[in-house]
């Protein structure tokens, strides 16, 4: 039997109907909010006009969310600097939580049983305490500790002195704060990338005479990236919006900046969000970058790499072009 | 080139080696033959350190393997030390263990460049060249999962040559291979034999072991049981424990 050619047998594909009938839902539940989300409903209040000499009256038409007002603000500097705060929390507290969490996974590894011990025991302390205790503490780092000093333990020898009531700013704590808190959370993500290395990828290294580090750097931690991206991928997104935390504190981020602005002039909802609205954009960025870092560390673990959007975009449209000639041939021949 | 006294190694209190004695000169291929279990693998990777033996004498050109005699005591030599005379030992695994993230090429030349410190340009040079001996000219871009396991096991031993050994180990080179593909590896190692390459391999090709090796030993609980030259020591098997091994080998 063959399938091709102009003597080709038809082939009657599964009718899926319950899947239609899931499709069709689907739709109607879209197009409902869609709806409501974005055509104008009649509001309380009414408008008169005289045309004519005859009094004219109708209901004012109104968004049900006032996207004119999110319009408005969306811009607005005050958001956008705490836009940028948030940001800077975000991107500042993520790489000292990268950085920590692979040292400790790699601590907690180790051999060295102290070593090991000492990471177990920070991951159990910051994983096992609210952030928000931790954050409040940090930003009152000079109650406790008000001189920081560097210098030769026990002894009075000191190279470097700081302040730590004039010279660590609010938002400073706070980055190192999430960072450190982070950092636990992350080391169980690195831990579980490295063990997910093959035992013999690390033995042939070994042969061939590359040191424990030399082994870590170049084939160890390169293969746990597969495992570690997307976790930390959540990580990142979640700390995105962590970082609203910091307004208990006084820092002014992207969700301050939209309180501020609501406790002013009570427009709640829209303020609202425009802040969701942000918050949206940038985790889709993030999750466009993520998806290329994945493909970047997936080489060689697949036979071929998966399909960009666009390149999957592009493979549907020809599927649905080929079978739309098929079905215009067809039709000519009958 | 490989001498071993005595050499004991347990692994939590239960004996693997039990004083296994071997001695390989230079240019020599030693199989070494016996039922899973018997300590071949744990003696092959005793040679390059990746196991520590807990006592014996082991030394590999001379040298101990592992430690340092001075002033009449054993020292522990540093990781440094312990890397750079593994690089001058080549392994092969049964599972390959090409890396992964990595083309063919580029786990060829990782070595060379990272540990011999050997520039890029002659790195690949020689890659293509030991690529080209194992027959796998075309490969170079490819990463290892889109290789069968004959190509694979090539890469391996191409990457071990790359190195420069002095000696080879093969642990079980074929065990993993489907058998239309076993042929291709051992046509490669034969190769290797003729060119004068000193070889240790644990293997249960009894084909290769009669046709290439110039001795053969016989492992069984720890212990070596029977040693020699192929042709007796397998034709003629002295111990009733080797007449049994290779009646269900053979």
């Amino acid at each position: 039997m063959t399938t091709n050619g102009d003597d080709a047998v038809r082939v009657v594909p599964v009718r899926h109907y319950g899947r239609w009938v899931g499709v069709a839902v689907a739709l109607v539940v879209f197009a409902m909010v869609v709806h409501t989300l974005f055509f104008r409903v009649a509001s309380a209040k009414v408008s008169c006009r005289l045309i004519d000499g005859v009094k004219s009256c109708h209901h004012l038409m109104v968004w049900r969310f006032q996207w004119n007002i999110v319009g408005q603000y969306f811009f607005t500097s005050e958001i956008l600097h705490g836009l940028l705060r948030t940001l800077f929390l975000t991107v500042v507290a993520m790489a000292i939580g990268i950085t920590l969490g692979v040292s400790l996974a790699v601590m907690r590894l180790s051999p060295n049983r102290v070593l090991s011990i000492v990471a177990w025991v920070y991951t159990w302390f910051f994983r096992g305490t609210p952030v928000l205790v931790q954050l409040l503490f940090w930003s009152f780092i000079g109650l406790f500790y008000p001189h920081i000093t560097i210098g030769i333990p026990f002894t009075h020898v000191t190279f470097v002195h700081i302040n730590s009531n004039t010279s660590v700013t609010v938002m400073e704590a706070c980055a190192l704060g999430l960072g450190l808190n982070e950092g636990a959370y992350m080391s169980e993500i690195a831990r579980a990338g490295l063990i997910s290395v093959d035992e013999g990828q690390i033995e042939a290294a070994t042969s061939l005479g590359m040191t424990r580090r030399q082994t870590l750097r170049l084939v160890t931690i390169p293969q746990a990236m597969r495992v570690i991206i997307p976790p930390t991928g959540n990580e990142v997104i979640s700390m995105l919006k962590t970082t609203s935390l910091v307004s208990t504190v006084g820092v002014i981020d992207l969700l301050g900046a939209a309180t501020n602005i609501y406790s002013a002039n009570y427009e709640i909802v829209p303020l609202l969000l425009v802040a969701s609205l942000w918050y949206l954009t940038v985790t889709t960025v993030l999750s466009i970058g993520q998806f290329y870092l994945e493909r970047r560390f997936a080489r060689g673990a697949l036979r071929s790499p998966p399909p960009t959007p666009l390149q999957r975009l592009r493979a549907d449209l020809a599927t649905v072009r080929n079978s739309t000639t098929a079905l215009v041939s067809r039709s000519r021949r009958v | 080139m490989v001498k071993i006294r005595g050499v004991h190694k347990s692994y939590n209190g239960v004996a693997v080696l039990k004083g296994v004695d071997l001695d390989v000169a230079r240019g020599e291929v030693t199989c070494l033959i016996g039922p899973s279990g018997s300590g071949k693998s744990t003696l092959l990777r005793c040679i390059n350190h990746l196991e520590k033996h807990d006592s014996g004498e082991l030394r590999v050109d001379g040298e101990l393997v592992g430690y340092e005699m001075r002033n009449g005591k054993l020292h522990e030599l540093s990781d440094k030390r312990i890397c750079q005379n593994r690089s001058h030992i080549g392994m092969v695994f049964q599972r390959f263990n090409l890396f992964q993230h990595f083309t063919v090429l580029d786990n060829i030349t990782i070595g060379q460049m990272k540990v011999l410190g050997v520039d890029r340009a002659s790195a690949v040079k020689k890659a293509r060249e030991l690529l080209a001996r194992v027959g796998l000219k075309d490969k170079e871009s490819s990463y290892p999962s889109q290789l069968s396991g004959g190509q694979q096991q090539r890469v391996a031993i191409a990457r071990a040559l790359a190195m420069d050994p002095k000696l080879m180990l093969f642990d079980e080179p074929t065990s993993a291979l489907d058998p239309e593909l076993v042929g291709e590896v051992l046509e490669v190692m034969k190769d290797l034999a003729r060119s004068g390459m000193t070889m240790i391999v644990v293997t249960h090709e009894i084909g290769f072991a009669r046709e290439v090796a110039t001795s053969v030993y016989f492992l069984d609980g720890g212990v070596i049981e029977e040693s020699g030259d192929p042709r007796d020591v397998l034709a003629n098997p002295s111990s009733e424990r080797l007449k049994n091994f290779l009646s269900k080998v053979l």
